[in-house]
């Protein structure tokens, strides 16, 4: 008796090593049929069925870091979940959070949205994470804005909405309508890593912020002295600005007083939605 | 007052099938399942014990109803014991009805009892508890009566093993029947009309489903309720007269 346990023990183990399970598991996400055809299988039980998959897919999800294939899967799997229960509000919300802000995947992201709020025109978190997405992911800031204010129509949305929409479409490339956006997303997820996310994106705003204030006082500096100041402190002490603002991650506003650029020194890189706004695209 | 003794006498007969208890047990353990299933998932925690709770109340219901079902009349005639029945002045339709009426007791009961578990584990987990779970509840018990009546049908003309089969297949074509239609739409002619007819005669199981209902509370309007009991309670007894003409016309041997 106790040997035959030992023996199953083993082939078990053995079995398990032999064929990875946690590589199986995605696999099987993969292999899902379409919800169409799985939806008359379950013989109406697919609320119970969109469930386990839910279950499943929150194992497989649980990885730090899932590949870039895996992630075109993981959507599948969303896909067939809303299908067999499309009012599953909850799998639209965080299956959109995670493929924007965990893969960078907003295109998969806003078709799983956009089913959703089809599907349920009564949700404001929907068209408003459309907007996140349309703003910051895909730099549409016209787009963004009019997914807010859709957000900010529907019937229980907070009141902060529809300020925020009409701003939106007033100044789209504005970072302070930005930052505000961010907090407000903020205070909707409860979610640690898209929460860090959310914060390393107002940082970045907020040296779009700082550069802008920035170049706008070098701009005045340079039409009254013909010149540009030697440091970025001058502007100050001149009385341009009441004080350089500081990085936000840390580093410095780099600037070369030849050409009057300013740059941080820990981001280099504008940000698109805003690039757009100073090419005159917005 | 025959039909009466006979369903009582059913009734108390079921009770002493162990595949009742074994069905029951293992209902009630998956609904205590989903308090464990619930730390794995992520949100929604009232929709898994309610999807999970409602889902096995339903599956083991209709398995006790197909494999009770179809043992009512044609383990009388294997035993012997429909001689001394149909020797007495009892109608063979009173038999039949007596039958059915017993197991229909015994399901309501076992019913009550899932519900109960299932209530229990929501009240400890302080899931707010709308009326349109009650009305889901009863809904399931009006598919019972119906897969009851057909495993009933079945087992009138057929042996136990065929008649689970039997009832298994119109247990799950009950289901697809909407299909059925949106398949004969597609068609012209002749194919067009056996299937509509074929969507009419067959029961359209998922009208009893409102299991989605209580995952999102959508209230269901009493009109619609009535309606869908009413198209229950009429299939079940078309069910029964067809099964009393083929039980009437049956030589024991």
């Amino acid at each position: 008796m106790g040997f035959s346990l030992l023996v199953l023990l083993t082939l078990q183990q053995t079995l398990d090593v032999r064929m990875d399970t946690s590589a199986a598991k995605i696999e099987e996400l993969a292999q899902l049929p379409r919800g169409e055809y799985l939806k008359p299988a379950l013989l109406g039980y697919h609320h119970l069925g969109a469930d386990i998959l839910w279950l499943q897919l929150l194992q497989v999800w649980g990885k730090k870091k899932n590949a870039d294939n895996e992630y075109e899967w993981i959507y599948h799997a969303l896909d067939v979940i809303t299908t067999l229960d499309p009012r599953y509000t909850y799998a639209y919300y965080v299956g959109g959070v995670a493929l924007t802000n965990y893969a960078n995947r907003p295109d998969l992201s806003n078709r799983l949205l956009e089913k959703g709020h089809h599907e349920n025109p009564g949700e404001w978190n929907l068209p408003f994470l459309l907007g996140y997405n349309y703003y910051f992911a895909l730099g549409d800031a016209i787009k963004g804005a009019e997914y807010i204010g859709r957000a900010a129509r529907t019937p229980g949305a907070p009141d902060f909405l529809p300020g925020l929409a009409t701003r939106m479409h007033a100044e789209a490339g504005n970072p302070e309508v930005a930052l505000q956006f961010l907090k407000a997303l903020w205070k909707e997820n409860p979610d640690l890593v898209v929460r860090e996310k959310l914060e390393t994106r107002a940082k970045e705003v907020m040296i779009e912020r700082d550069l802008r204030t920035l170049e706008q006082a070098l701009k005045q500096y340079h039409r009254e002295k013909n010149a540009f100041p030697m440091r970025l402190r001058d502007l100050a002490s001149d009385g341009y600005l009441s004080q350089v603002p500081e990085e936000p991650f840390g580093g410095s506003y780099l600037f070369d007083s030849e050409t009057g650029e300013v740059r941080s020194s820990t981001h280099p890189k504008r940000l698109k939605v805003f690039r757009l706004d100073l090419e005159g695209g917005v | 007052m025959k039909v009466l003794s006979i369903a009582f006498n059913t009734f108390r007969e079921n009770l002493r099938d162990k595949l009742l208890y074994n069905l029951l047990i293992f209902a009630l353990l998956m609904i205590g399942s989903s308090l464990v299933l619930m730390r794995l998932t992520l949100g929604e925690f009232h929709r898994l014990i309610l999807d999970i709770g409602l889902g096995s109340i339903n599956f083991f219901g209709v398995l006790i109803a197909i494999f009770v079902g179809i043992g009512l009349v044609s383990k009388e005639i294997e035993k012997k014991t429909i001689y001394t029945i149909v020797s007495k002045p009892v109608a063979r339709y009173q038999f039949l009805l007596g039958k059915y009426l017993g197991l229909s007791l015994t399901l309501v009961i076992n019913t009550a009892i899932m519900a109960a578990g299932l209530l229990a584990v929501l009240y400890f987990q302080d899931v707010p508890i709308h009326a349109v779970l009650f009305k889901a509840l009863g809904m399931i018990v009006l598919e019972f009566m119906v897969v009851t009546a057909v495993a009933l049908l079945f087992s009138t003309f057929s042996s136990a093993t065929l008649s689970a089969i039997f009832t298994l297949a119109m247990y799950v074509i009950g289901h697809l029947t909407t299909d059925l239609k949106a398949f004969g739409q597609k068609m012209e002619g002749v194919g067009r009309s056996v299937l509509e007819g074929m969507y009419y005669l067959l029961p359209n199981l998922d009208r009893f489903n409102l299991k989605g209902n209580v995952t999102h509370q959508l209230d269901v309007p009493v009109g619609d309720l009535l309606m869908i009991a009413a198209y229950g309670m009429a299939y079940t007894a078309f069910l029964l007269m067809l099964a009393s003409v083929i039980f009437q016309r049956r030589d024991f041997r």
